[in-house]
């Protein structure tokens, strides 16, 4: 079965996350070889995917690490007894 | 199942990940913090209860999720900042314009994916109700598959494709806001 646009469209956050079996996913890739209107808007998807996952990464404050390594240190004397 | 000497070892590389998603679940810096450290105390607690070569990152994401869930929603909830509505696939491409030319098009797209700034593209995603929000954060921002995702936030695998349809086309809703305000795209311009 080779895909139509609104079928790939449809399926467009499904490719992209790589969520469609094999076979479904070559149809789909070969419908946007053939497509310029589909390959433009899977294009700008992919890339606007990007864009938000690089923006939504935060740096951790430097000091958070070690609050946690005493926080388990803690647990562990607690933990044993003393 | 697994040894609580090798929690430190193990678990806390993914620290820098869940600060990052906590930040976007609490919204500032002191919740968020608080959310990382309750998140490993207990999953440090319950370790003995992971099953060795299972999804670790996964399990962690779900202490997190459940932790954020009981400890802040009450004072969190507030109404949605966006439209859930019946918003059309691909809004924001097809509104960024159908110019003469395919690379007046680009330049456009172009201009709209590198104009966006980190607020934006974060008060976007923090205005998602919760039930979008999370499967939104743990697609986009930490690529678990859709089965995962379904298993962290104990909802059916259709529930998190319903979820992250909406929620993304929701986003873009917002981005086209954002972008129109600032002029990033020229005005009366629409794909066909």
């Amino acid at each position: 079965m080779s895909h139509n646009c609104s079928q790939a469209t449809k399926q467009l956050y499904q490719y992209l996350d790589a969520e469609l079996d094999e076979k479904t996913a070559s149809s789909l890739k070969s419908h946007l070889e053939d497509c310029g209107g589909c390959s433009g808007s899977f294009d700008f998807e992919r890339r606007l995917k990007k864009v938000i996952t690089m923006h939504l990464e935060e740096d951790m404050p430097e000091d958070l690490l070690a609050k946690v390594r005493a926080l388990i240190e803690d647990e562990k004397t607690v933990g044993s007894g003393y | 199942m697994a040894d609580q000497a090798n929690f430190e070892r193990d678990a806390l590389q993914y620290s820098r990940q869940l600060y990052s998603a906590a930040m976007r679940m609490a919204r500032n810096p002191a919740d968020a913090e608080d959310l990382v450290q309750e998140t490993f105390l207990k999953a440090y607690r319950a370790y003995n209860t992971f099953e060795e070569g299972t999804n670790l990152k996964a399990w962690l994401y779900r202490i997190l999720t459940n932790t954020y869930i009981n400890k802040y929603r009450r004072d969190n909830r507030r109404p949605s900042e966006v439209d859930l509505g019946d918003v059309e696939d691909l809004y924001l491409y097809r509104r960024i314009g159908s110019e003469e030319s395919a690379d007046a098009a680009r330049t456009t797209e172009d201009r709209v994916l590198d104009g966006l700034v980190e607020s934006e593209i974060k008060e976007a995603v923090e205005g998602l109700p919760e039930n979008f929000r999370m499967p939104v954060l743990l697609a986009d921002l930490e690529g678990f598959s859709y089965k995962e995702i379904a298993e962290i936030l104990d909802v059916p695998i259709g529930t998190v494709m319903s979820r992250l349809h909406r929620g993304r086309k929701a986003m873009q809703k917002r981005l086209w806001e954002f972008a129109s305000q600032r002029g990033l795209v020229p005005e009366g311009t629409e794909r066909p």
